[in-house]
């Protein structure tokens, strides 16, 4: 019984260890945005597909506004759209599908012109060169068609066009000044894109002329620490309860004996006690 | 008749190792379990004071630097120290086992991103700050206080044990688009030969908002 303990003391580590090692979350993130410059505000609701309660409700959602990220359980979503305070049992303006991957982001946007609204779904980059800033840029100004996008003097997207999105690009970290550049106006602001961080830069019409909006997309260490960490020294390695098993085992094994000799004894007592007949 | 000598003498001999293996025990134990039962005291610790913030709406706002930690469930409650890195690039540590440290590379708890706090399992002698650690589950809560008194809350889940040799770096310290924590600490086998665990264990957060 006691070699018995001692093998369950064993065991307890391992079966320790595994038990932490909960499932993975399996999440992943969407946020929602209305970046169409003359479409007015809209209610922006997110559905697990198939299920015709809304999960997300986002009320009077203007030009320009982007929701922080939601968690959400890796799977497939859809998101409609509808004029701000219509009902939610009414018909979308319009609606999409989206695949949701677990360790993925994604940004559902309302995108060009309001006469020809459409919902784009974009992979949200969440990785970036060791010591670097990523960034991309998304031209959603009507009154500039066109715009030469620069960071620190440097066109990183020389033409983007209405509606359109780059890819993301690696640039040193840094407080840039950037600049969207139209035939007619010029937006400038000064960013620090710090080493890993992912951006998305926004260019909308604003009250006059052109703004740039900063999105921070995501955000990790700088410079990632090479390989694991050391913090332990072992004071409770070796002399954990695992420890205690080998002297349990030695105890154990000494029960054994003894009772094993013990009852021999016993037997022979009680055979003996038979014999002489009493 | 015969048997009875070598009985008696397997159940003499049996006594004897029972007790040289029971003072072999009692002598080899080391007297480190005696944090357990004070951190098990502290389980009910409160929650920090201070207002619960939810993270800034934009990432121009700044969020203050981390100052301490507390782990209601496993009674942890620790200053923070800052930490950078070791000359060859790898994670620097607390000189103390009682300090935990945030790693002021990642971003600061409650902003977007993945903020790294690493704390010892034990010292030479015994238990160290984060030495619960891997009882924590998902859901369990985990609070940082700020250098302005704000507090936030973040909530486990999950908590992964990885070989130091295959350390997914990308995961641990990659961008995330929200507001994350990591804790980060030894487990897994420790290595007499090179004085290090061959583990470790990082409990996964995010912030609750």
């Amino acid at each position: 019984m006691l070699l018995a303990a001692s093998a369950l003391l064993l065991g307890v580590p391992a079966a320790a260890a595994s038990a932490a090692s909960s499932a993975s979350a399996g999440t992943g993130w969407i946020r929602l945005a209305h970046l169409s410059p003359n479409t007015p505000p809209v209610d922006v609701y997110l559905y697990s597909f198939g299920n015709s309660n809304a999960k997300i409700v986002l009320h009077h959602v203007a030009y320009g506004e982007v929701s922080p990220y939601e968690a959400v359980t890796a799977g497939d979503y859809s998101v409609a759209m509808r004029a701000a305070g219509a009902a939610a049992s009414s018909q979308p303006v319009l609606s999409t599908s989206v695949t949701v991957k677990a360790g993925h982001a994604y940004t559902v946007a309302g995108m060009g012109p309001k006469s020809g609204l459409r919902l784009q779904v974009l992979n949200d980059d969440l990785t970036t060169p060791s010591g670097k800033s990523s960034v991309r840029v998304i031209q959603a100004s009507l009154k500039e068609q066109t715009v030469k996008f620069t960071c620190g003097g440097q066109a990183i997207v020389p033409k983007a066009t209405f509606a359109s999105v780059s890819s993301y690009q690696a640039i040193p970290a840094n407080t840039w000044t950037m600049q969207a550049i139209g035939s007619g106006s010029t937006a400038t602001a000064r960013f620090n894109m710090a080493a890993g961080t992912v951006h998305t830069m926004v260019v909308l019409d604003g009250a006059s002329g052109l703004e740039i909006v900063n999105l921070e997309d995501a955000a990790g260490a700088g410079q990632p620490p090479a390989g694991g960490v050391t913090t332990g020294f072992g004071g409770t390695a070796g002399h954990g309860p695992g420890s205690s098993a080998p002297w349990l085992a030695v105890i154990g094994a000494g029960a054994l004996v003894a009772v094993g000799g013990g009852l021999r004894l016993r037997r022979h007592g009680l055979r003996r006690q038979m014999n002489t007949g009493v | 008749m015969p048997l009875r000598g070598p009985a008696a003498i397997a159940f003499a001999a049996g006594l004897v190792v029972i007790v040289g293996g029971t003072a072999g025990l009692l002598l080899t134990r080391h007297p480190t379990p005696a944090l357990r039962p004070v951190a098990a005291g502290v389980a009910a610790l409160p929650v920090p004071a201070g207002p619960i913030v939810a993270p800034p709406p934009s990432a121009a706002a700044r969020v203050p630097s981390p100052v301490s930690l507390t782990i209601p469930l496993i009674g942890v409650k620790t200053n923070l120290i800052t930490l950078g890195l070791a000359p060859g690039g790898a994670m620097q540590v607390p000189t103390s086992g009682t300090v935990a440290g945030w790693y002021t590379g990642s971003p600061r708890p409650g902003a977007v991103g993945s903020s790294i706090i690493v704390g010892h399992i034990d010292n030479q002698h015994g238990p160290a700050v984060f030495y619960r650690l891997p009882e924590l589950k998902r859901g369990n809560d985990v609070f940082v206080k700020r250098a302005d008194g704000t507090a936030v809350e973040f909530r486990v889940t999950e908590v992964q044990t990885y070989l130091k040799d295959h350390f997914p770096t990308q995961t641990v310290y990659g961008p995330t688009p929200d507001a994350e924590l990591r804790l980060i600490t030894c487990g897994g086998a420790f290595d007499p030969a090179t004085h290090h665990y061959l583990s470790n264990i990082v409990v996964y957060a995010t912030q609750v908002r």
